[in-house]
């Protein structure tokens, strides 16, 4: 009996040692991820009431305010903003299911608490990754895997606030 | 007025010997068959509260025995117990000798935890792990976490433990496993959670870990379950006790994670003191420890304190006053760094780095307890306790990099303030009945738990009063048990909500072992940190909820103890949760954080253990399996998933080998993958634990030495999101005994 007990005990020890798989190093869009993965080119000064920057997918473009907050993933990956990390493309990541996206864009926060009330004056768009056939409009992405490329522009002097894309929202009673 | 001082002098002293020559002492020494003596062996008068160590000489003394024929019972982990009658003469003492005799496997241990009284083991209706001393000091362990995690069914998540899945990973708060302290719940009056470094784990002789909903007996927070840590006797004589860890931290397996120059250490020192007589008996400890952490930013330092006091004014009679006070100031190193959030050399995630937004951030907590206990045992078939108990809470997390209008410090000083009256009934018609009644007080002054959503302090308070009955009656070979606690609850002085928890069960004993089943209802209150928080995280407001309503659920249970050979022990418990009212943290439909009561669950699972003791006392082998299927149910237009933090698969693989001064040993913990993907994170990797402890121990006379390498195989994973948990830590820990 001694001896069924200590074969089990080596078998179950070589074992762990054999699948000593913990985590290891990654590249920002590693094998086997799913979503959207691309880097981001700074231009402009960082305003000084920045906050953070949060890089979004949407499924359809909004079509009202009621819409904005209708963005995956929840909560939203942050861009790094230290001077080191915007003087050359960041790279980021954005885990999503698998679907079509019709805006990706960077979401620049001022500083403070973030309702649906103030979104229009703590929220700006700053970048979107465009259509590469229309630079005007937003391009789509298909994810199923990983969707890669997906390069855009953060132009911190060039921002627009959330009513520059739809009406503010009407006070409820 | 002199002669009237003298003569109440001589009265008093008078009566001072009649009173000593009303008792007895009993003297002798325990020792195993072959003659070696043996100590730490706890020896106590029964149907009395008399009892005492015996020292390393296998020797002990106790005083103040009652004259007449008493039964004096010593008791010794791997050895079955042995008892003996002797007459106790009056103002004389009498010599006993006791043998005990190696037993290949613990049988029956006396525990206290599950009924609110002492009983064996076996008579428990509900699943009950025990952690001993020799196990705790065997993993050579700095806190008393580290040594319940490795309880059968047990699993901890950065600090949060979880009895059979019951809690998850709520950041520490609302804990749903109730913390007891030799019987006082000593669970944070603010947030619900436990400090697991408030009893130094020197100071701990053994703990309970019961399991399934307690609420029966325990109230609030016993939702899945309680554990007991029962702090050390104070034996007699003087003693006292020195001991000294050192530690390396492994560096980061890959170069790319790596993130200073030199190896982190810890260490730590305690010493402790005790002196005791029949009557009178105290102790002392203190310790610090100091740690690197296996992390950027994850220095820590700890101090400790802890007093006690006993005093046995009469045999039957015994108050204890103990507290203790434990300061730790540490870096907050968490979450781990995500791409773009530190020098992330290009990696996806750094996770011995932390997001550079974090810098500087710090915690200072300071926690303490005070706690009078008065036991009684007027006769054979009564007993009473009572106890007051004060547990005080104070952090101050520092936040360097926040901007207005948040403060740049959060705070909350919190207090809990308990009272409570027992009696236990004793019949010879195999009738116990135990009966009591408990009250606590808890406030905060918070700038976080205020429920100012503008970001000001205040100040909250919860009042909660109970009583309760449970009843056990031998019918047969069953022992048949009912009761029920009712549970009186009010927020700021506001409306009494009312909670019963009735709960029954039934135990039958075979020729092998014995059979148990219980049907019990549970509730947890929502801490004042669930119902009034109010702070900012990842960017979004986090905002009370004053209207949460109590957690409810019922919980069911079937088991097997057995025992077929002296060597072969098993136990196995097939359990049943299902719980509605779940309180979680949701997001509002305004992209504001709150805790929401979300959630119906239920909780299915097996938790089985076999422990084999091949080669008598030398070697022992524990395998524990727990198998959980923890689910949230449809509601609303949400589809049954997955509970989240809930492990599937949890193996825990135990053994030891000891000859003569030598032991050597080893852990081996492996838990599934939690199934759900953490919200917060989706893109994050997903792990199971799998962690190899290995461990050595040497004795000679009064000095052990323990050396540990604790996840000796440097497993580098995450249970709660963006948390790294401990790399390979070698530990040599000395300890000297007088």
């Amino acid at each position: 009996m001694p001896r069924i007990f200590r074969g089990l005990w080596c078998l179950l020890t070589v074992g762990a040692a054999a699948c000593n798989e913990g985590l290891t190093p990654q590249t920002v869009c590693p094998a086997g991820f799913q979503g959207i993965c691309g880097s981001v080119t700074f231009r402009g000064a960082l305003p000084e009431s920045t906050d953070v920057v949060y890089i979004v997918a949407y499924a359809t473009f909004p079509q009202s305010q009621s819409d904005l907050f209708n963005f995956q993933p929840l909560p939203p990956p942050t861009l790094g903003l230290d001077s080191a990390s915007r003087t050359k493309p960041q790279a980021y990541a954005l885990p999503l299911p698998s679907g079509t996206y019709h805006w990706v864009l960077a979401a620049w926060k001022k500083q403070g608490a973030l309702s649906q009330q103030n979104a229009d004056s703590l929220l700006r768009e700053a970048g979107f990754y465009k259509n590469p056939a229309d630079t005007t409009q937003p391009g789509v992405v298909v994810v199923s895997g990983a969707a890669t490329g997906v390069d855009f522009v953060v132009d911190f002097t060039n921002m627009h606030p959330v009513s520059y894309y739809f009406p503010p929202l009407v006070a409820h009673p | 007025m002199k002669l009237a001082s003298t003569l109440s002098l001589a009265l008093a002293v008078a009566a001072g010997d009649l009173a000593a020559q009303a008792t007895g002492v009993v003297v002798g020494a325990v020792s195993d068959t072959s003659g070696r003596p043996l100590g730490s062996v706890r020896v106590q008068v029964e149907q009395t509260t008399l009892s005492t160590l015996s020292d390393s000489a296998g020797r002990f003394r106790l005083g103040d025995v009652p004259v007449g024929r008493v039964t004096v019972r010593a008791a010794l982990i791997g050895y079955y117990p042995a008892q003996t009658e002797v007459p106790v003469p009056a103002g004389d003492s009498v010599a006993v000798s006791l043998v005990l005799r190696a037993a290949a496997m613990e049988l029956n241990p006396v525990i206290v935890s599950a009924a609110k009284r002492s009983q064996l083991l076996d008579q428990a209706m509900t699943s009950v792990s025990l952690v001993s001393r020799e196990a705790i000091a065997m993993r050579a362990v700095n806190t008393v976490d580290e040594a319940v995690d490795k309880a059968p069914g047990v699993q901890f998540i950065n600090g949060q433990v979880n009895i059979r899945g019951s809690s998850g990973f709520v950041e520490g708060l609302g804990s749903r496993v109730l913390l007891l302290v030799d019987g006082v719940p000593a669970n944070q009056g603010d947030r619900g959670g436990i400090n697991w470094d408030l009893v130094a784990v020197d100071q701990v002789q053994r703990v309970e870990v019961v399991k399934g909903a307690g609420s029966a007996l325990y109230g609030s927070s016993a939702f899945g379950g309680v554990v007991n840590l029962i702090t050390r006797e104070l034996p007699s004589g003087p003693h006292a006790r020195l001991r000294a860890t050192a530690g390396l931290f492994a560096d980061p397996p890959n170069t790319v994670w790596g993130f200073r120059d030199y190896t982190g250490i810890q260490d730590g020192l305690d010493v402790s003191a005790s002196y005791g007589r029949e009557r009178v008996r105290a102790g002392f400890a203190a310790g610090a420890r100091h740690s690197d952490g296996y992390r950027e930013q994850d220095k820590a330092d700890h101090w400790q304190v802890t007093g006690r006091g006993e005093w046995r004014p009469e045999p039957v009679m015994l108050v204890r006053l103990s507290g203790a006070w434990a300061s730790d100031q540490y870096q907050v190193p968490e979450p781990w760094c995500a791409s773009g959030q530190c020098a992330d050399s290009g990696q996806g995630f750094q996770p011995f780095r932390i997001d550079t937004a974090n810098s500087g951030n710090t915690t200072r907590s300071d926690k303490g307890y005070f706690t009078a206990i008065v036991t009684r045992t007027p006769s054979a078939s009564i007993a009473w306790t009572t106890r007051l108990s004060w547990l005080r809470t104070h952090f101050t997390d520092v936040y360097p990099g926040r901007q207005p209008p948040f403060a740049l410090a959060d705070f909350a000083v919190a207090n809990r303030y308990g009272g409570e009256a027992r009696l236990v009934s004793r019949r010879d018609t195999g009738q116990v009945v135990t009966v009591g009644l408990e009250a606590a007080h808890a406030d905060v002054s918070s700038n976080v738990f205020s429920g100012d959503t503008t970001g000001g302090g205040g100040s909250h308070m919860q009042d909660e009063y109970a009583a309760y009955a449970e009843a056990e009656q031998v019918m047969g070979p069953v022992r048949a048990t009912l009761g029920a606690r009712g549970d009186f609850l009010a927020i700021d002085g506001g409306g009494v909500t009312a909670f019963v928890s009735p709960r029954g069960g039934l135990v039958w004993p075979t020729r092998t072992g014995s059979w148990r089943a219980s049907l019990g209802r549970a509730y947890r209150a929502p801490s004042l940190a669930e119902r009034f928080v109010t702070t900012y995280a990842l960017g979004f407001r986090v905002i009370p909820n004053p209207a949460l309503r109590a957690e409810d659920g019922w919980t069911a249970e079937v088991g097997r103890a057995w025992t077929p050979l002296s060597w072969l022990h098993g136990d196995a418990a097939v359990f049943f949760t299902e719980a509605r009212h779940l309180v979680e943290p949701a997001t509002t439909p305004s992209l504001q954080i709150q805790f929401q009561n979300v959630q119906r669950a239920r909780l299915v699972g097996l938790d089985c253990n076999l422990t084999v003791m091949p080669l008598g006392p030398h070697l022992t082998a524990t395998l524990a399996y727990l198998y959980l299927d923890a689910r949230e149910l449809a509601h609303d237009t949400v589809p049954e998933r997955p509970l989240l933090y809930r492990a599937r698969h949890l193996v825990t693989l135990t053994a030891d080998y000891t000859w003569r001064s030598v032991g050597v040993g080893a852990d081996l913990r492996s838990s599934s993958r939690f199934e759900r993907q953490d919200p917060l994170f989706p893109g994050d990797p997903r792990l199971g634990g799998r962690v190899l402890d290995v461990r050595a121990s040497w004795t000679a006379g009064s000095l052990e030495a323990h050396l540990k390498v604790a996840n000796a195989l440097n497993y580098i994973y995450n249970l709660a999101p963006r948390v790294l948990e401990p790399v390979r830590t070698t530990t040599l820990t000395l300890a000297y005994t007088y």
